[in-house]
């Protein structure tokens, strides 16, 4: 057998063992083991293993991961989200549907300083829901704005999900950061936008909101200094090229240590929990990330992502054609797997056959451009059925509204989605402008 | 990530509460390296930023501390079913299919995992005898892998505990942590 069915067959072997509960990680590890072995050999295997769980947990460019966990785990106990939803409600909840719009610009604040969509989504879940319910917004939109919104915790940077694809595509996390900055912004004002339209449609979704002073208005935008103080040190930092991106996160997490002691009143036990919640989470992902290493140096030996290139690269298809099938899949895999197991498991064969085809952009700039394409397609599958996993944890918050209202309610937000897509991919130069005037 | 969604129930059984207290005081003690390995970071930045010496290869021991945070928070992570998996094949499925998976998939772990465990003892010994170091600061390499070590045959007889606790699982058709569904733990 050559390798090239090996590698075939190790893909279709993995697909089943991901269909019957076999952890993502697990499965990978337990494929690539495998396929290793009968490719190169056991003694290959052998003393490859030596050393590659160690690196694979020691690499410099990982240990920014954990950093930015520990960062959102402390940024969630600081009582942030309450003072940016307030802040947003201020300005936004006079408007009709303005309450949800306001839970959507909190969401985005948020996500300006953590990387994990469910933390966004649950954390402004608890404060921005009661204020929804309160004015009557209906159990759809309250919801869907909120599921919705909790993606722009990976849509903004940073951005866990989008340092394993720097890493995979040998990009640079800062210019990725950097790149993605305009599209999130734009996700935030889609989501808003989507919002105006529903209550236009149907006023009694979302009424208005009481109007506050121009005073009250400034004085909560005081009050979320320490997001503003967070955000401009660390992302600034990056984004200036001032901090790496692991410093940025080393400093990003003291600070939100600091500000969730001495303004959130994290007590110990709400330590042991941001802990005990990082270790999973890293754990989680570190033990998908060896087991991805392994895999992939199978697919390698396989010869299964250069043959991949090679017959997308010859097949007389239109490179669109082909960026747009990749999206489709992505979608569709979104509708049963989690984003960064999705990245892990398609990037090593998708963007060889990215690199071999003939798009507008070239280079580094199409690292950034299929990588902010990739990551909201992969985001896309948080708020779809059946296991769209923001529509669960914000569902399971409001207990009067059927699950089926949520997913309704959702729609809005995944059009808006589809909509930004086929702009960025339409006008690269939304991604690409920030980094261009950052370079200098 | 799995943190929304943790519903997590501590062991009822002897060995269980053992390897569930270790699992928790590793994992905390990966933490609080991790906390350190952050205000590490800020230290040296901020040395840098007022015009005195930033910690010299510091990046080096960011990367090595968080090595060992990672060998010490995955016992914890397997023993509270953290590992994201793929639950919409098997949604309605009844519970002994799923929990007879889960003793398969356990033993696929477990077999890597001593795999892994076993050569990392080879692997630390060519760190000791070709004296590896890192590349700023000499850092020897081969000094994280015996805890390493350790934690990784830890975190074996853990994979071990979990297979069993699986297959009693499938013998009484329930899962123990008082879930009629394992959570899915879906990412981000």
């Amino acid at each position: 057998m050559d390798g090239l069915t090996i590698g075939m067959i190790g893909f279709g072997v993995m697909l089943v063992l991901l269909a019957v509960r076999v952890p993502i990680g697990i499965a990978m590890l337990t494929v690539g083991v495998v396929g290793y072995v009968s490719i190169a050999g056991e003694v290959a295997l052998f003393s490859y293993l030596k050393t590659e769980t160690y690196w694979r947990f020691t690499a410099e460019t990982l240990s920014v991961v954990p950093l930015f966990i520990l960062m959102g785990q402390f940024a969630a106990k600081a009582g942030l989200s309450s003072a940016l939803f307030k802040a947003a409600n201020a300005w936004l909840g006079q408007f009709r549907g303005g309450i949800a719009m306001a839970a959507v610009g909190g969401c985005a604040g948020f996500g300006a300083i953590t990387g994990s969509s469910l933390a966004t989504a649950a954390t402004m879940g608890q404060v921005a829901l009661p204020e929804l319910r309160k004015y009557n917004y209906s159990g759809a939109l309250a919801t869907g704005s909120l599921a919705a919104g909790g993606t722009l915790g990976i849509l903004i940077p940073p951005s866990v999900v989008l340092i394993i694809y720097a890493v995979m595509v040998e990009a640079n996390v800062a210019t990725l950061f950097q790149a993605a900055f305009i599209p999130g912004v734009m996700a935030a004002l889609g989501y808003i936008l989507a919002i105006a339209i529903v209550v236009r449609v149907f006023p009694d979704a979302g009424p208005a909101g009481p109007r506050t002073t121009f005073a009250a208005k400034w004085q909560a935008i005081l009050d979320i200094w320490p997001v503003l103080v967070i955000f401009l040190l660390v992302m600034g930092g990056i984004y200036i090229g001032i901090f790496t991106p692991t410093e940025g996160a080393g400093v990003g997490a003291t600070g939100t240590f600091l500000i969730a002691v001495l303004r959130g009143g994290m007590k110990w036990k709400d330590f042991v929990d941001a802990i005990l919640g990082t270790a999973s989470t890293t754990a989680m992902i570190f033990l998908i990330l060896l087991g991805a290493s392994i895999f992939n140096a199978f697919l390698g030996f396989s010869q299964l992502p250069i043959f991949a290139a090679d017959f997308f690269q010859n097949s007389g298809l239109s490179p669109m054609v082909i960026l747009v099938g990749m999206i489709v899949l992505y979608v569709l895999l979104g509708l049963v797997m989690d984003s960064l197991s999705m990245i892990l498991l398609t990037v090593p064969i998708f963007w060889p056959i990215i690199a071999g085809l003939d798009f507008p952009v070239q280079g580094e700039d199409l690292k950034l451009w299929f990588g902010i394409i990739t990551l909201i397609v992969v985001e896309v599958g948080l708020i779809t059925p059946p296991v769209g996993l923001n529509v669960f944890v914000i569902n399971s918050m409001a207990k009067d509204v059927p699950m089926i209202e949520t997913f309704k309610g959702v729609l809005p937000f995944f059009l808006s989605d589809a909509v930004r897509v086929v702009f960025i991919i339409l006008f690269p130069t939304i991604t690409l402008v920030l980094p261009r005037l950052l370079e200098n | 990530m799995a943190e929304g969604l943790s519903n997590i129930a501590r062991p009822t059984d002897p060995v269980g509460r053992v390897l569930y207290n270790i699992s928790r005081i590793l994992a905390m003690a990966g933490g609080v390296l991790l906390c350190g390995m952050a205000l590490l970071t800020t230290i040296s930045v901020t040395g840098r930023s007022l015009f005195l010496a930033p910690i010299p290869g510091d990046f080096e021991l960011v990367a090595i501390g968080t090595g060992l945070a990672v060998f010490a928070f995955l016992p914890w992570c397997q023993l509270n079913r953290g590992n994201v998996l793929v639950d919409f094949f098997m949604v309605r499925a009844p519970v002994r299919a799923k929990t007879t998976c889960d003793v398969v998939g356990g033993i696929f772990y477990l077999i890597i995992a001593i795999l892994l465990t076993w050569r990392m003892i080879f692997g630390g010994l060519d760190m000791y005898n070709y004296a590896e170091k890192s590349m700023t600061i000499n850092f020897p390499r081969w000094t994280t892998f015996p805890p390493s070590i350790l934690m990784m045959a830890f975190l074996v007889v853990v994979i071990a505990y979990t297979v069993w606790r699986s297959i009693q699982e499938t013998r009484e058709g329930r899962f123990f942590d008082g879930r009629d569904d394992a959570d899915s733990g879906l990412g981000n």
